[in-house]
C-alpha cells in the first residue's frame, strides 16, 4: 500500500478549537489512496471533529488538509469532492430513495442520461433495485444504511468518510453488514476514513486504526500493532476485551496482562482465589482475587480449574507502564 | 361496544360546548336569515320566505365587499408568508443575541389590535400624523392616506402584515428547527448552494408548516373586522369594507338583524369553502411529514 509521496490524504497539525476547549489537538495523519482508516476513540475524543475538518463542515482552528499534495483550506465542502455517510444516514425524508440518490447529481448539474446510468449502476451493485421508489421512512435500518453508501459511492468522490455508520443498527446486522461494507469501500482509488467507537468494526474493517483520546493521536497502527504492541496505557486499555489487568506491583512500574494470556496452573508465581465465573460459550471468564488485586482470566470453556490456583503467563506478554503517566516502559521487568 | 359509549360519554362535555358556542348561533342565523327582523317590524321575527337571500344576490354591495375582503386576505396572507419565511430563516441562523431578537420581533403581535391600529391611524393622520409631518419636513405638502382608496387599503394591509408577521415567522421558525441539521450538510457536500438548499431541502420539508399558517392566517384575514373597524372604518366610500364589517352594520347601525344573520351565514359558508380547500392542502402535507417524521 505504499503510495507515491503526497498521494492520498494527508493531515497536519490540524487543531480545533471551540471557544477555547481543544477538541482536535496537533493531528497528524495519512492516508493512502485506496486505504481504509478506522478513527477510533471514545465519545468526545475528536473522531467526528477530525472527519468534519476534513468535509469542511467546520473550519479549522490550524493546521492543514492535503489531498494528494492540494490544500483543502479554501475549497468549500462541496468543492472537495467528498462523500460522507453520516451517523443517521441524513437521508432527504421528502424523496425517494432513487430522489435521495439523484439529488445530488441534479445540484451539478449531470445530465439525465448520465444520471440515469449512474444511478442503475449503484442500485445494482448495492441491490436497492426494488426499493427505488420507496421513502426513506418505509426502508429497514439496514436498508437505510445502503442507501446512505449507495448516496456516497454515487459520488465518485476523492474522499470518502464514514461516520459511525453502523452505530443505529442492531449488532446482529451490524457483524452481517461488516464484510458487505469492507467489499464496498476498501480496494477503490480513494482514501476511506472510517469513524467508529466500537473497537470490533475498527478492527475488522480497517487497515489501520488511528486511536484517539481528548482530542490527541494516541497510536496509529495496524490493529495486530496497536494489540500488541501498544504505545501506551490508554491504547492497551481501550483495545482488547475484557479489558487488559492492571497491576501495580512495583513502586515506578504498573504490569499489564491480558485476561486471554494469564492462565491458572498449579505451578506459578501467584497465588488466586476464584470469586466468580461467567460462562461465555467456547470460553470462559474468571474473576480472580490475588494480591495484585482484582484479576479476570479468559480461558478455554473445559479449561480444568486447579484446586488452589496460581497464576502463570508468558514474560513476552508483560506489558509494561508508567504508573503516573500512562506511558508504556520498555525493558524487562524485575525477574520473578 | 362499550368502549365507544365510554370515549362518547367522556367527549360529551366538549361536544355540547361546541354545540352551544357552534351549533346553536348557526342554527340560530339560519333560521333568522328567513325572517324579517329590524325597525319596520318593530325588531320582531316575521317569517318572509327567501326575501333576505334573494336581496343577498342581489346586493352590489355584498359581493363588491366579499371581493375586498379576499383580495385583502389574498394579499395580506401572502406578503406574510414571504416575509414570514425570509425572517424565520433569518432568525434561524446562529447570530449573536437571537433570543432578544426573536423575542423582539414577537412584539407587534403580542400588541392588540385595536392598540395597534389607533396607532397607525394616528401615524397617517392628515395633518398632524407622525408621516405627514416628516413630509411636510422634507418640503412636502400633507397627504390625506386614509382619505385615498388606494393609499388606505395599502396601510390596511401593512399594518395586518406589520402585526402579523412574526407569528407566521414563529410558526415556520418552528418548523426550520425540526429539520435536522446533517441533511443541510448532506445537501452542501453534494455541492449545493443556498439557494438550492432552500428550494430543493428546506421549502419541502416545510411545506406542513406553510399550509398550517396560510390556514390560520386566511381564517382570520377573510373575518378582519378591528383592524378595519378603527383604521379606517371600511371607508372611504366603503373601499375598505370588509364582510365582518358589513354584517356587523346591518345589525348594529341598520338594525336589521334578518339580514346581517343572512350576511353572516353567507360569509360563514364562503369561508367553509376556501379553507376546506386549505384543509385538504395541509392534510397531503401532514401525511407527508407523518411520512417523514418516522425516519
Amino acid at each position: 500500500m505504499n503510495a507515491a509521496a503526497g498521494a492520498g490524504l494527508e493531515l497536519r497539525q490540524l487543531c480545533r478549537e471551540v471557544g477555547g476547549r481543544r477538541l482536535l489537538d496537533r493531528l497528524d495523519l495519512a492516508v493512502t489512496p485506496g486505504e481504509c482508516l478506522a478513527l477510533l476513540g471514545p465519545s468526545g475524543c475528536g473522531k467526528s471533529t477530525t472527519l468534519r475538518l476534513v468535509a469542511g463542515l467546520d473550519a479549522a482552528s490550524a493546521g492543514r488538509v492535503l489531498l494528494d499534495g492540494q490544500d483543502l483550506g479554501a475549497l468549500s465542502p462541496g468543492e472537495r469532492q467528498v462523500a460522507m455517510v453520516f451517523q443517521s444516514y441524513a437521508l432527504y425524508p421528502h424523496l425517494s430513495v432513487e430522489g435521495n440518490l439523484e439529488l445530488g447529481l441534479k445540484v451539478r448539474g449531470v445530465a439525465a442520461a448520465e444520471r440515469q446510468r449512474r444511478l442503475g449502476a449503484v442500485l445494482e451493485l448495492l441491490q436497492l433495485e426494488e426499493l427505488r421508489q420507496r421513502r426513506p421512512a418505509q426502508l429497514s435500518g439496514g436498508q437505510r444504511q445502503r442507501v446512505a453508501l449507495a448516496r456516497a459511492l454515487l459520488r465518485q468522490p476523492r474522499i470518502m468518510l464514514l461516520d459511525e455508520p453502523m452505530s443505529n443498527l442492531d449488532a446482529q446486522l451490524r457483524e452481517e453488514l461488516r464484510p458487505e461494507l469492507r467489499r464496498l469501500l476498501c480496494g477503490r482509488e480513494q482514501p476511506v476514513i472510517y469513524v467508529t467507537h466500537d473497537q470490533q468494526e475498527a478492527v475488522g474493517m480497517a487497515d489501520r486504526i488511528a486511536l484517539l483520546d481528548a482530542g490527541r493521536l494516541q497510536q496509529v497502527g495496524s490493529p495486530r500493532e496497536l494489540y500488541a504492541d501498544p504505545a501506551n496505557r490508554f491504547v492497551a486499555c481501550f483495545l482488547g476485551r475484557p479489558a487488559i489487568n492492571l497491576l501495580t506491583i512495583a513502586p515506578g512500574r504498573q504490569l499489564g496482562l491480558r485476561p486471554e494470556h494469564l492462565h491458572l496452573a498449579e505451578e506459578g508465581p501467584v497465588e488466586a482465589r476464584l470469586l466468580r465465573r461467567e460462562w461465555w460459550g467456547h470460553q470462559q471468564l474468571l474473576w480472580l482475587d490475588s494480591r495484585w488485586g482484582p484479576l479476570r482470566v479468559l480461558c478455554a470453556a473445559e479449561a480444568p480449574l486447579p484446586a488452589e490456583p496460581r497464576l502463570g503467563w508468558q514474560r513476552q506478554h508483560e506489558l509494561w507502564f508508567d504508573p503516573l503517566s500512562g506511558a508504556r516502559l520498555h525493558g524487562q521487568g524485575p525477574v520473578w | 361496544m362499550k368502549a365507544r359509549t365510554a370515549s362518547l360519554l367522556l367527549m360529551a362535555p366538549a361536544l355540547l360546548l361546541l354545540a352551544a358556542v357552534f351549533l346553536y348561533p348557526l342554527l340560530r342565523y339560519g333560521w333568522l336569515s328567513f325572517q324579517a327582523s329590524s325597525v319596520l317590524t318593530g325588531l320582531e321575527p316575521v317569517p318572509n320566505g327567501g326575501a333576505n337571500w334573494g336581496r343577498l344576490l342581489d346586493d352590489a354591495r355584498f359581493w363588491t365587499d366579499a371581493f375586498q375582503t379576499l383580495r385583502f386576505a389574498v394579499c395580506s396572507v401572502a406578503l406574510e408568508l414571504v416575509g414570514g419565511l425570509g425572517l424565520a430563516l433569518l432568525l434561524h441562523r446562529p447570530l449573536r443575541g437571537r433570543g432578544t431578537l426573536r423575542a423582539l420581533t414577537l412584539l407587534p403581535w403580542a400588541l392588540p389590535t385595536t392598540v395597534m391600529a389607533l396607532g397607525w391611524r394616528w401615524i397617517l393622520n392628515d395633518p398632524h400624523g407622525p408621516l405627514n409631518a416628516a413630509i411636510r419636513s422634507l418640503g412636502g405638502s400633507s397627504y390625506g392616506f386614509l382619505s385615498t382608496p388606494a393609499t388606505t387599503w395599502f396601510f390596511v394591509v401593512l399594518a395586518d402584515v406589520w402585526k402579523t408577521l412574526p407569528f407566521v415567522a414563529l410558526l415556520l421558525l418552528a418548523g426550520l428547527q425540526t429539520i435536522p441539521e446533517d441533511l443541510e450538510e448532506a445537501l452542501r457536500l453534494e455541492g449545493a448552494g443556498r439557494l438550492q438548499i432552500l428550494r430543493r431541502l428546506t421549502l419541502p420539508l416545510l411545506v406542513p408548516y406553510l399550509a398550517l399558517a396560510l390556514l390560520f392566517r386566511l381564517a382570520q384575514a377573510l373575518g378582519v373586522f378591528d383592524l378595519i373597524q378603527v383604521l379606517s372604518g371600511g371607508g372611504p366610500a366603503g373601499s375598505t369594507e370588509s364582510l365582518a364589517l358589513y354584517a356587523y352594520l346591518n345589525a348594529m347601525r341598520f338594525l336589521d338583524f334578518g339580514y346581517a344573520a343572512t350576511v353572516m351565514l353567507a360569509t360563514f359558508l364562503l369561508l367553509l369553502v376556501l379553507l376546506g380547500g386549505g384543509w385538504w392542502l395541509w392534510r397531503r402535507g401532514d401525511l407527508q411529514g407523518r411520512r417523514e417524521g418516522a425516519a
